[in-house]
Order: structure tokens, then C-alpha cells, then sequence
């Protein structure tokens, strides 16, 4: 076992420095003002996880009102809030950001780097999506939800049928964490496209970080569609246009093709991240390369590609041409092939390595067992006649919730389970992780397999009750009896972070004998990650590391300066520095809220926003002059590295 | 044994051209609001394929001239653009200083045409009917990305007057110029919706 980043005494000084120059800032406004990739991306992992407590809570909510039929427990009014709120929450303000989060904190230090690309962005990513989390919620208590599903269908939606301010709050909401979900994209594409470490060349960026430069990818083009067909919505329910208005020229079908071009990626967006997690874990605990690392990388960018031309297939009960309809069967039942191939190199990774059991793992069985049936159920839907007969029934609700959650859940606290020693130094408790699985497992299935039989039985989603003599009562029953359980697994795993954050056994470096770069760090990692940029010479970077595997010197320690290296080869190829702390990325997100927010009740906040958030972006781009100094002594030659009567290097050419 | 270093002292600090993080960052945006203009138009070409009446009758016969003497204006301030981007190359102040102040004018001025001769001659609002909706939404995106671009460069003209000009500002003038052309070439095929295409229906009448 060999560690890059090891820290002999002498290099206690730099370490000094260096922890000096990436220091938060104290007080409120430190925080604030805060822009390092691991508090970012932690700060995103928990938020997005109290939401997702939020949205679970609702759909505890909803399996109550569903136990039996002519329940009274929430009415038809409540009812719409809840379910909508749920779906927006688990979706918007769960999934996509706690995978972003993920991102944020991950790939900058597999990576071998010091930071994300553009630190202010990140921290303007994270207010702007915890202000329109925040703002739904707001309007929720106020009794202004919005009622009319997660997608939000026009007519429905529209000005006619949805009087009030909810779904106004929704497609606000939805420019808030789209346009968060869009900064963090082009973050980790420069990220990874230009900070790798010497040798990362592009067939050994770890597939973690190759799943979320898909996902990025995918966010940057499916995003601003959403943007669009929301920005649509809130201009005709709020000025008067008429883009869905069929009487006016407008088209109700043009809100469902733009909502599902973004809407279908978006799933991806969801459970690429997941694949990456599970690649991650397995490598671990199989202590052996992927089996088949190009065909992995290729499927993902095949699956991301495929992501974009299936969105029609939510939309066969709307009477489209048979024959475009056909196009779009087609294109669904291809995904079976990337998503196949990736499946069984994972199983050909278990079958040839030595194979270890621990929580982490489990969650990985746990997400073929499920992941697999969603996606037989997928194949289902995907042909026209059986989607025609389930449309908008329980098995819908069963099938997506067998994706996302055997998809992205389970992976997700697979890696929840796997990072924890990184981020808090300590061990979680076994017993605690694996009965927190099994009941999460039980719990699942007892939930929402019954909902395939109520679906086939004729059950429609999104109905507050039912009658009596449906038959539909028992099976509820049970779906209900398992959200006891998800909802005891969510907090024996909750009890067990607590605890073992502050008494679990010290975890060290590398618990797991895992294979990527931040594995090579102490745990928890220091604030500058790496006090030199490591090299790689392999694909399993710590693995494959020689005992005196180089690392990069000649970099300033008192400036956040970080190493660019060229795209294909990562060869270095020069330095930039990185902005420190700014409380810019705060003010210009609380400048948006004002004429974003504002805007719902008079259009005119919409310009007075502008204007306010174009002086703050003055603010936030306008150098300090200490910075300015520093430029300008650069460039007249004066100031050079650090003389800090460091070892005389051995110069030598990398492998 | 020795521990072999790679020692990166001799790289330079910031370069001002594509190999920059920067430089980077100002595509990927230019791809997102590539998308979002697309969408724009496809939203266009499908309100036109569900439409038989499109643009609807009440829709009157555009007059051509200013928004043409406009688009092209905007085009041919593509060359001012590129004479600021070839300028930082070498860090030429006068050229670039002339050239941002010709882009200033240039930008208030087609924003000037845009609101007080081209929209009050449309004869619709945004509210008159769907093909209003969405030729107001496409005017009013483009403006905003006008505006953008028409205040970042007077706002690196302003900067570079008072303050010193280094390496970092000379890639910002670079990916400023990058953006005046987005900016300028995706407003050319919605002028031929906005314009071309009903007048070339209305031409017998």
C-alpha cells in the first residue's frame, strides 16, 4: 500500500502556509463569503438531504391518506399540495443536487486539485438552489403551494385552471436550481477538463468523475430546456402570453415536448451519478481495475446520447403519429444495450476479484436487484399498447420509483456509507449500516412492488382516495406498512452518522484499500487538499502509485494557486490563481431572489433585480488590490515561488 | 531513495487565450445560451407547424429597412469585436480602446432602434396571440444578451481607463469579443423570422 501525499516533518512549514492561505474565514460572514469545493459540496449533500427528509415526510403523509379507501385524513386540496410537493422536492431539490454535491466535493479531489474551477460560481450555485428550495417551502406554509404535479402540465398549470401564486412558486423555483444545477456543470467540466494532475491522462480519469462529466454534459443541453418551458409558463400566467394557449395559436403539447426533453435526461442526470458510485465502491471492494474501462466510459457517453431521444416515450397517450411514436419505442429499447453492458462488466469485476462484503457493497446488490427490475418495467413502458393500459396508473409510480431509487438511492448511500470515513475521519457502525440496508431493501419492495398489481388493477396516480369496492385497500395496506420500514432505515442510518461522527473508530487514510486519489489524503482531508499536486502513472492512481511516485513542486503556497494541465494528456502546462473568499456570490444570489421572487407579484422586480444584480456582479468581478499588486509584480518578474529551503529536487522526465 | 519531483516553477501564470479556465467557462456558457436560443426557435418552428394562419392575418406587412440597416450594423460590428480580440494578443491599447468605444455605441444604438423604431412597428403585442408570445420572447432574450454584452465591454472600457491593464483583463477582452459574436450571429436567422418571413408572405398583398 503506498500513499502519494505522505507528510514528512520537514514539510510542516509549507503545510502551514498552505493551511493559511485556504483557511475559511470566521464569523457569519466567513461563511458566507466561503468558497471551498468540500464545504460547498458538503453544504450541498446536507441540504439536499434535509429536503430529501422533507420529501419523505410527504410521502409518509400520503401513504396515511392512502391506507384505506374514503380516508379523510388530508383532503383533495392537501393531497395535490403534498404529492406535488414531493415529486418537485425529490427530484429538483433531492437528487440533483446531492449528486451535484457529491461532484462538487469528489472530482476536484480525484483529480488531484486544489479547488473547482471557478470557486465564486460554486458558492453562487449553492445559495441560489438553497433560496429557491427555501422559497417553495416558504410558499408551501403559506398555503401557496403549487398543486398541479411535478411536471406541471399546462392546461392545468395555466393561468385558467391554476389560479393563486403556487405554480408560480414551482417554475420560479425551477429557474432557481437549474441555473444552480447548470453553474455546477460547467464547473466540473473545466474542472476536469483542465486541473487533472500530471498523467490523468483521459483513460485514467476515474469513472466517478467520467460520470459526472456526463452528467454535466447532458445538464448544460437538457437544462435551459426546462428554463424555457417554465420561463413559458411564468410569462403566460403573468404577462398575458399565450405560448400554451390553444385558442391564441399556442400549444399545450409544445410545454410536454420542452418539459420532457429536459425531463428524460434529467432521470440520467440522476442515475449516472449513481453508475460512477458504484464503479467507485466496487473497484474497492473487488481490489481490482474495472473490468472493461473503455467499454464503461463509452456506454455512459452512449446512455447520455440515447437520454436526449426518448423524451416522446411520456408522451404516447397524447396521440402523436404512430409512426414517430415507433422512432420513440425504438430509442427507449436501446437503452437496454449500454445499460446492459455496464451491468455485466460490473459483474464480471465481481466474478474475477476478491470479492469483500461491508455496507457499501450491499448497497450495490441492492441497486441491481432493483435497478434491473425498473428497467424490465422500463421495456414495458417503452412499447406503445402495455403504456397505453398503465398510463397514468400505480405502475408508473412503481416503475420510476424502482429507477430512481434502485437507480440513485441506493448507490447514493452506498456512498454514503463508502465517503464517510473521508469526510468525518471516522468509522460508521457496521451493524447499524447493515440493518439500515436490510430494512431500506424490505422496506422498498414491501412499498412499491404491490404498486405494480394496484397499477394493473387500475389504480390511478394522484387520486387523494378510492372507493371501497375497488379492491385496491389491501395492497395499499402493505405499500404503507413498507414506508415504515424505508422510514426506519433512513433513521437508523441518520442515528448511526451522528453517533459514529463523533465516536466511531478512527477510520485513517484509506479504510478500504480503495484505489482514487482522495484516498491518498487524510481523513478528513486538509482545507488545500493536496500540499503538492500529485501525479498518476496508472488508472487506479493509488494502486498503481511507485513508492517514490513524483510529485509536483515549484507551485506558490501563499497564493491559491492551482496547476492547468492540457486536455488529453493532462501535461502540465501552466498555473492560474484562484479567487479566495467573496461575499459576492450571497449578495448577487439574494439580487436574483428579489427580482426572481419579486417578479411573481409585479413584473417590475424583474428589472429592479437586474439592475441590482448587475451592480453586484460589478462588485464580483472588480480585483482587490492586493490582487492587483500581485499581477502586477508577476508580471514585471519580481516575485517568484517560495524559497523554502526545500529538498534539491531530482529533476526527472514523468513515466 | 530519492523522491523524484516534477518541478513546475519555469510554467508561466495565466495565459490569455483558449488554454485558459476562463476561456473555457465563457464556451460552455455560450453553449447554454446556444441551447436556450435554440429552443427559442424550435419553439417558433413548432407553433408555426400547428398553426395553418401563421403569421396570423392581423399581422401587418413589416417595413424592412431599419431592422435590416440594424442586423447589419450588428454584423459588421463583428470587425471591431475581432480587431479587440487580435489587439490583446499583443496588448495594443489604442486599437482597443477605440474598438470598445465603437462596440458601446454600436450596442446602445441597435438597442436604441430595436425599442424605438422596430417593436412599436410590429402592430402586436405579446399578448395579441401566439406568434406575438413568441417573437416578443425572442426580442426580449436577445436584448437582455445585448445588454450584457453592450455592459461588459463598457465596463472593461471604463476599467481599463482607471486602472492597470494586465494579462487576466486582456483574456477578458478576449472572451468579451468571443461572446459580441454569439451575440451578433444568432440574432441573424430570427431576423429572417421576425422580418423576412412575413414580409415575404405579405409581398402580393
Amino acid at each position: 500500500m503506498t500513499e502519494l501525499a505522505v507528510l514528512p516533518p520537514d514539510f510542516a512549514k509549507e503545510a502551514a502556509i498552505m493551511e493559511k492561505t485556504w483557511a475559511s474565514k470566521p464569523g457569519v460572514i466567513g461563511w458566507l463569503s466561503e468558497t471551498g469545493h468540500k464545504q460547498i459540496g458538503l453544504r450541498y449533500i446536507v441540504t439536499a438531504f434535509l429536503f430529501f427528509l422533507a420529501g419523505g415526510i410527504e410521502a409518509a403523509l400520503m401513504r396515511i391518506q392512502l391506507l384505506k379507501p374514503e380516508n379523510h385524513f388530508l383532503g383533495p386540496d392537501a393531497y395535490n399540495q403534498i404529492f406535488t410537493m414531493h415529486g418537485s422536492t425529490m427530484m429538483f431539490l433531492f437528487a440533483v443536487p446531492i449528486m451535484e454535491g457529491f461532484g462538487v466535493y469528489l472530482v476536484p479531489l480525484m483529480l488531484g486539485t486544489h479547488n473547482v474551477a471557478f470557486p465564486k460560481l460554486n458558492a453562487f450555485g449553492y445559495y441560489i438552489y438553497l433560496f429557491g428550495g427555501l422559497f417553495l417551502y416558504t410558499m408551501f406554509l403559506l398555503h401557496a403551494a403549487p398543486q398541479a404535479g411535478w411536471f406541471s402540465y399546462v392546461p392545468l398549470a395555466g393561468p385558467q385552471y391554476s389560479p393563486g401564486k403556487g405554480v408560480d412558486t414551482w417554475a420560479q423555483m425551477i429557474t432557481f436550481t437549474e441555473v444552480s444545477g447548470l453553474v455546477v456543470a460547467v464547473e466540473l467540466v473545466v474542472t476536469t477538463f483542465k486541473q487533472r494532475c500530471p498523467g490523468m491522462s483521459l483513460n485514467r480519469i476515474p469513472l466517478f468523475v467520467w460520470s459526472m462529466i456526463v452528467v454535466s454534459f447532458m445538464i448544460i443541453f437538457a437544462m435551459p430546456a426546462v428554463m424555457i418551458a417554465s420561463g413559458y409558463l411564468s410569462l403566460d400566467r403573468l404577462v398575458g402570453t399565450h405560448l400554451y394557449n390553444r385558442s391564441e395559436g399556442g400549444d399545450p403539447l409544445l410545454y410536454q415536448h420542452m418539459f420532457w426533453f429536459f425531463g428524460h435526461p434529467e432521470v440520467y442526470i440522476i442515475f449516472i451519478p449513481g453508475l460512477g458510485f458504484v464503479s467507485s465502491i466496487l473497484t474497492a471492494f473487488t481490489g481490482r481495475k474495472i473490468y472493461g474501462y473503455t467499454a464503461m466510459v463509452s456506454t455512459l457517453v452512449v446512455t447520455a446520447f440515447l437520454g436526449f431521444s426518448v423524451w416522446v416515450h411520456h408522451m404516447f397517450a397524447t396521440g402523436l403519429p404512430q409512426l414517430g411514436e415507433s422512432f420513440f419505442t425504438a430509442a427507449s429499447l436501446m437503452i437496454v444495450l449500454p445499460t446492459g453492458v455496464q451491468i455485466f462488466c460490473w459483474i464480471a469485476t465481481i466474478w474475477s476479484g476478491r470479492f469483500r462484503i461491508a455496507t457499501p457493497v450491499m448497497y450495490v446488490i441492492g441497486f441491481f436487484l432493483v435497478f434491473i427490475v425498473g428497467g424490465l418495467t422500463g421495456v414495458m413502458l417503452a412499447s406503445i399498447p402495455i403504456d397505453w393500459q398503465v398510463h397514468d396508473t400505480y405502475f408508473v409510480v412503481a416503475h420510476f420509483h424502482y429507477v430512481l431509487i434502485g437507480g440513485a438511492l441506493f448507490p447514493l448511500f452506498g456512498a454514503f456509507h463508502f465517503w464517510f470515513p473521508k469526510w468525518t475521519g471516522r468509522m460508521y457502525s457496521e451493524v447499524m449500516g447493515q440493518i439500515s440496508f436490510w430494512l431500506l431493501l424490505i422496506g422498498f419492495n414491501v412499498t412499491f412492488f404491490p404498486m405494480h398489481i394496484l397499477g394493473l388493477y387500475g389504480m390511478p396516480r394522484r387520486v387523494y382516495t378510492y372507493q371501497p369496492g375497488m379492491r385496491w385497500g389491501n395492497l395499499n395496506v402493505l405499500a404503507s406498512a413498507g414506508a415504515v420500514f424505508m422510514a426506519l432505515s433512513v433513521l437508523t442510518m441518520i442515528i448511526n452518522f451522528l453517533v459514529s461522527r463523533r465516536a466511531g473508530r478512527v477510520a485513517g487514510a484509506n479504510p478500504w484499500n480503495a484505489d482514487t486519489l482522495e484516498w491518498s489524503l487524510p481523513s478528513p482531508p486538509p482545507v488545500y487538499n493536496y500540499l503538492h499536486v500529485p501525479t498518476v502513472s496508472g488508472l487506479n492512481a493509488v494502486w498503481d502509485a511507485a513508492p517514490d511516485q513524483p510529485y509536483v513542486t515549484g507551485m506558490r503556497f501563499d497564493r491559491r494557486e492551482i496547476l492547468i494541465t492540457r486536455v488529453l494528456d493532462a501535461e502540465p502546462d501552466h498555473t492560474e490563481q484562484l479567487p479566495g473568499h467573496s461575499p459576492w456570490p450571497f449578495v448577487l444570489s439574494c439580487t436574483m431572489c428579489i427580482g426572481l421572487w419579486g417578479a411573481i407579484f409585479f413584473a417590475w422586480w424583474f428589472t429592479i433585480g437586474a439592475v441590482l444584480s448587475g451592480i453586484a456582479l460589478i462588485g464580483w468581478f472588480w480585483p482587490s488590490d492586493r490582487e492587483l499588486e500581485d499581477h502586477i509584480l508577476r508580471e514585471k518578474g519580481e516575485l517568484g515561488g517560495l524559497e523554502l529551503g526545500m529538498p534539491e529536487p531530482v529533476r526527472e522526465e514523468m513515466p | 531513495m530519492t523522491q523524484r519531483v516534477l518541478d513546475v516553477a519555469a510554467l508561466t501564470e495565466g495565459t490569455a487565450d483558449s488554454r485558459s479556465l476562463i476561456w473555457w467557462g465563457n464556451l460552455a456558457m455560450l453553449a447554454i445560451e446556444g441551447t436556450m436560443f435554440a429552443m427559442a426557435m424550435a419553439t417558433y418552428l413548432y407553433l408555426r407547424s400547428t398553426n395553418l394562419d401563421w403569421p396570423p392575418s392581423t399581422v401587418p406587412k413589416p417595413d424592412l429597412l431599419m431592422p435590416t440597416i440594424n442586423t447589419v450594423m450588428l454584423l459588421l460590428s463583428c470587425i471591431p469585436a475581432f480587431i479587440i480580440d487580435r489587439a490583446s494578443i499583443t496588448k495594443n491599447m489604442l486599437p482597443i480602446r477605440i474598438c470598445q468605444a465603437l462596440s458601446i455605441a454600436v450596442g446602445l444604438l441597435f438597442l436604441y432602434i430595436q425599442y424605438a423604431v422596430m417593436v412599436p412597428s410590429l402592430g402586436y403585442k405579446w399578448s395579441s396571440h401566439a406568434y406575438g408570445s413568441v417573437v416578443w420572447v425572442i426580442i426580449g432574450m436577445h436584448t437582455l444578451h445585448m445588454v450584457a454584452a453592450t455592459g461588459e465591454t463598457a465596463l472593461l472600457f471604463l476599467y481599463s481607463l482607471f486602472k492597470p491593464v494586465l494579462k487576466k483583463h486582456l483574456l477578458d477582452f478576449r472572451c468579451t469579443a468571443v461572446y459580441w459574436y454569439f451575440v451578433a450571429l444568432v440574432w441573424v436567422p430570427f431576423y429572417f423570422i421576425i422580418f423576412i418571413e412575413p414580409w415575404m408572405q405579405r409581398k402580393g398583398s
